[in-house]
C-alpha cells in the first residue's frame, strides 16, 4: 500500500519544490480512478535535489523493478545524473520526473499549476488542462480511459460553472 | 526535448478517447465534484485499501 499522505509530508516537510501529476493529480481534480503510485515533477536546481535526496533517504529509495543488490546510490550527484527515477520506498512507490513529454521541467509547468490543500499541507498540483495536454502528449494507449475520464470531468465541471 | 512546448489544450477529438468517454460513470466524477481535494484523497486512500484487500481474498482463494 502506497501511504500517501507520509509521501507528501515527506517531501513538502523537506522543502522539496515539486508538482504534482499524474494519478495522484487526477484524484485531486476528481478522478475516481484507483491510482497506486505518486508522481511528481521535482525541481532540477542544487538546492533542490539536496533538499529532496535528505527528506528520502530515510524512505531507503531504491530502483523500482530491478533486481535487488543492483547497486544503487541515493546521492544528489545520481539525481544529477539521471533524470526521471522510477522508485521504491518505505512508503510506497513514488515517480521522480526532472520532465516530462509535452510538459518539460519544474520551471515550464509551475505556470500551469493549481494550489492545493491536502493533509494540512499545501501543494502544486497540474491543472487539468495540462494534465490532459502531457497525458496525450506521451501517446500511451494504457492512458486513454484515463484521458475519457479527465475530459469528462473538464466537462462536468463546466457544466457546473454554467448559470 | 529541447523544442518550445505547444500548450494547446484544444487538440483534436480522439475518436478512441470519444469512445471512452461513453463509458465513463459521471454520477462518480459528480459525487467527486462536491468533495474536497482532502476527501478525494482519503477516499482513493480507502479504494486502495479496498484493492489490496481482494488482492489479499484472491491469493488465499487460489492457496485453497
Amino acid at each position: 500500500m502506497t501511504d500517501f499522505r507520509g509521501l507528501l509530508s515527506a517531501l513538502s516537510d523537506g522543502g522539496v519544490e515539486f508538482i504534482l501529476v499524474g494519478g495522484v493529480a487526477a484524484t485531486a481534480h476528481g478522478s475516481a480512478r484507483l491510482t497506486l503510485d505518486v508522481d511528481v515533477v521535482y525541481r532540477r536546481s542544487p538546492g533542490s535535489i539536496e533538499r529532496l535526496v535528505t527528506a528520502l533517504a530515510p524512505l531507503h529509495p531504491y530502483l523500482r523493478g530491478v533486481p535487488p543488490g543492483l547497486p544503487f546510490r541515493w546521492d544528489a550527484r545520481t539525481l544529477r545524473s539521471g533524470l526521471n527515477f522510477t522508485l521504491t520506498t518505505d512508503l510506497g512507490d513514488l515517480d521522480l520526473l526532472g520532465e516530462i513529454v509535452g510538459g518539460g521541467r519544474f520551471e515550464d509547468l509551475v505556470p500551469r499549476t493549481v494550489g492545493i490543500r491536502v493533509f494540512e499541507m499545501e501543494c502544486r498540483c497540474l491543472d487539468l488542462d495540462t494534465l490532459i495536454h502531457v497525458k496525450r502528449a506521451a501517446g500511451r494507449p494504457k492512458d486513454l480511459e484515463a484521458i475519457a475520464e479527465l475530459e469528462a470531468i473538464r466537462e462536468e465541471r463546466a457544466r457546473l460553472d454554467e448559470p | 526535448m529541447g523544442e518550445p512546448i505547444s500548450w494547446r489544450t484544444d487538440l483534436e477529438i480522439d475518436p478512441v478517447v470519444e469512445a471512452y468517454k461513453q463509458h465513463v460513470d459521471r454520477s462518480l466524477i459528480r459525487e467527486n465534484l462536491r468533495r474536497s481535494v482532502e476527501e478525494r484523497f482519503r477516499r482513493l486512500i480507502e479504494l486502495q485499501g479496498f484493492a489490496e484487500e481482494l488482492r489479499r481474498a484472491g491469493r488465499a482463494a487460489s492457496r485453497r
